[in-house]
């Protein structure tokens, strides 16, 4: 099955967003990643493909920016921001205690095939440092007594099936509780009964397919909800 | 001097406030409403220049002018929210979308609006994935309580929003690099002029503001400008919010109108809660990584435009990094640089060459102990050959913190050089690789 066969409905829908097709290529590309695992070249070319741009400008775009992955990495990317104030806050301590336990050093892959270290720029969230990122699920305050605890569950996880794409299109955070539990970190529920009237439009409008709330329709939300098993 | 009314971190703690209709029973989407329904987009942009509201990115450029840039009768035009949130130290977007996306997305809607774009993309940072995913729930909702789509309360305005995530690239946050980017090239910045106003996405008419900028817009419309002036100082109206970290106890975003000292925010039991383990301030960059640094003794500059240039400095995005006495100046510069460096796009030579050997010869110097004299006048040749000759800011912001050091800690980078000959015993000549 080609990429355009599997995801045809979502990848129309990314097209159709955009003025211009070459815009597709960034959304594209993560849904290449997370269907082949990473970007081989023939990913690439498929991509450029669709498009209908040359293969070399999208293998550009692959080699410019810092999330997509054109050699195989471990089910979990394991990012860890390293800047100022991080590298301050505890995030050398944090690299330093993952790549004890994990027995391998920054850019590397374990040999189970399970994680990959990297040591990446400003994630954004200062206030909570250390903080990591796994498969761009934010982890907060990931202090290095944590990191056993951080692993086993995302070892878990992966058991279960429970691993969403490296690329983030399902990513959802996690923080520790005070009492030191991983858990899931709360998002609404659109889908809770409705409490208010809203005063109807007058012309009522469909949302468009491409921000459907149910974009992510094949994935059961119900058990990612709940604290981790931990 | 508190804040009795927030402006953008509105009703955060409010349970559920990121859904449509809680946010809207709070009286969220009524300044959208009473827009659409009842003013001009004419009206929305004067609204947004009398309020005096200031672009919260960095750059402080008025907001309202901005969209007055926009050529007469030029079409389709397009709004986008830069929300490519990378530099060290700045985190307020990230939570706003995160509590309460709505308040975003009402302000895009409305900005939109007033500007007469029919379609707007959010840009966001492509580690934002989960934010993403909430913000086009949220989006999805709009829609279907029918605030956003065709026709839209039953007048002729169409309007689309989406949200279109990077893959990892600072410079994104340019307003040309975004645009590059979302038209599906590498990021890297575009000459300006033409300027984004003339000729921006896929070469239309097009307005980026900040997220902060225009989470601000919702409540100027609900409340008026009298109103919106009332908070912070006559230049800088309205609030900001301080992204604080470093070592402090209670880093967090803090949302205070412009004006108060930089000491209230590090100190105040509400807000900072004072140095970690009491010790004292050593470096404050009062607007993220690309602000000059402030010492301890800039600590009574209150926190607006005006007063942190007047002291040396630049507010910038309000991400404040307060760093206790335990760091070294030459380390701070290097890992600053260092991020420079790699978030550099590599189009223009000053920039790529000279964040590139700023962090070899600071490495050299920090991490490997092997430090000469002549480091310093090579750092200082290095920063002066960029400064003023990068094609656009980034380059320029890297020039900062290894000038900042040298001038503010002169005697670190003389004491690495004393230690080295102490380890070392004589000079190491300068590796061409390491």
């Amino acid at each position: 099955m080609t990429l355009l066969e599997i995801h045809q409905a979502e990848i129309e829908a990314i097209i159709a967003r955009y003025a211009s097709k070459r815009s597709a290529v960034l959304p594209l590309l993560y849904l290449a990643q997370d269907t082949y695992g990473y970007l081989t070249d023939d990913a690439i070319r498929e991509v450029a493909a669709i498009l209908a741009l040359p293969a070399t400008d999208v293998f550009e775009v692959v080699g410019f920016y810092t999330l997509f992955y054109n050699r195989p990495v471990g089910t979990w990317v394991l990012q860890v921001c390293d800047d100022v104030p991080c590298c301050y806050c505890g995030a050398e301590e944090l690299i330093a205690a993952l790549k004890q336990t994990l027995g391998i050093s920054e850019d590397e892959t374990t040999s189970d095939g399970m994680f990959t270290l990297q040591r990446v720029k400003c994630l954004a969230a200062c206030d909570r440092a250390p903080v990591l990122q796994a498969n761009l699920d934010y982890v907060y305050d990931v202090t290095p007594d944590r990191v056993q605890m951080l692993l086993n569950d995302l070892r878990a996880r992966a058991a279960e099936a429970r691993k969403r794409g490296v690329s983030g299109r399902f990513a959802e955070d996690y923080e520790f509780t005070r009492d030191g539990r991983l858990v899931q970190i709360e998002r609404f529920s659109p889908y809770r009964p409705r409490e208010f009237v809203i005063e109807p439009p007058a012309a009522p409008a469909s949302p468009p397919s491409s921000v459907a709330p149910e974009a992510d329709a094949g994935l059961d939300r119900s058990d990612t909800r709940k604290a981790s098993p931990l | 001097m508190g804040l009795s009314e927030h402006i953008v971190m509105r009703e955060l703690d409010i349970p559920d406030i990121a859904d449509f209709e809680v946010y809207r029973r709070h009286g969220g989407w009524e300044a959208y409403r009473y827009a659409l329904t009842e003013k001009t987009p004419a009206d929305i942009v004067q609204m947004v220049k009398e309020s005096g509201l200031r672009g919260r990115g960095g750059a402080g450029f008025p907001t309202g002018i901005k969209w007055g840039f926009l050529p007469k009768g030029v079409y389709p035009r397009y709004l986008l929210c830069n929300c490519d949130e990378s530099e060290p130290g700045t985190f307020n977007n990230h939570q706003i979308i995160d509590k309460n996306p709505h308040q975003l997305i009402e302000g895009v809607a409305l900005s939109a609006y007033a500007i007469e774009a029919n379609v707007a993309y959010i840009y966001m940072r492509g580690e934002f994935a989960a934010a993403a995913r909430t913000l086009e729930r949220a989006i999805a909702q709009a829609y279907a309580a029918g605030f956003l789509g065709k026709k839209i309360l039953g007048t002729d305005f169409d309007l689309d929003i989406y949200v279109h995530r990077g893959a990892g690239a600072y410079i994104c946050g340019e307003e040309t690099a975004l645009m590059e980017s979302l038209e599906g090239k590498i990021g890297q910045p575009r000459l300006k002029p033409p300027f984004p106003a003339v000729a921006g996405l896929y070469g239309k008419p097009t307005i980026i503001n900040n997220v902060e900028t225009l989470a601000n817009v919702p409540r100027i419309v609900e409340k008026g400008v009298a109103w919106y002036r009332s908070h912070g100082t006559e230049k800088s109206p309205g609030t900001k919010c301080f992204s604080l970290s470093g070592h402090v106890n209670r880093p967090g975003n803090y949302e205070l109108p412009f004006g108060v000292p930089l000491r209230e925010l590090i100190e105040s039991p509400e807000y900072g809660g004072g140095m970690k383990g009491g010790r004292p301030v050593k470096i404050i960059i009062p607007g993220g990584a690309s602000a000059p640094w402030l010492t301890a003794e800039h600590l009574d500059v209150p926190l607006d435009y005006e007063s942190v240039a007047a002291a040396g400095s630049m507010l910038g995005s309000g991400a404040v990094i307060v760093l206790n006495d335990t760091v070294s100046a030459p380390h701070v510069a290097y890992k600053m640089d260092e991020f420079f460096k790699h978030e550099s796009c590599g189009k223009c030579t000053p920039c790529r060459e000279g964040t590139h050997w700023l962090v070899r010869v600071l490495h050299r110097m920090v991490e490997e102990g092997h430090a000469t004299t002549a480091d310093i006048d090579t750092l200082h040749s290095i920063y002066r050959q960029m400064a003023g000759n990068c094609f656009c800011l980034l380059g320029e912001s890297a020039v900062m913190p290894i000038k900042s050091a040298l001038q503010l800690f002169p005697h670190e980078f003389e004491a690495l050089v004393k230690q080295s000959s102490h380890r070392n015993g004589h000079h190491i000549p300068l590796m061409a690789h390491r």
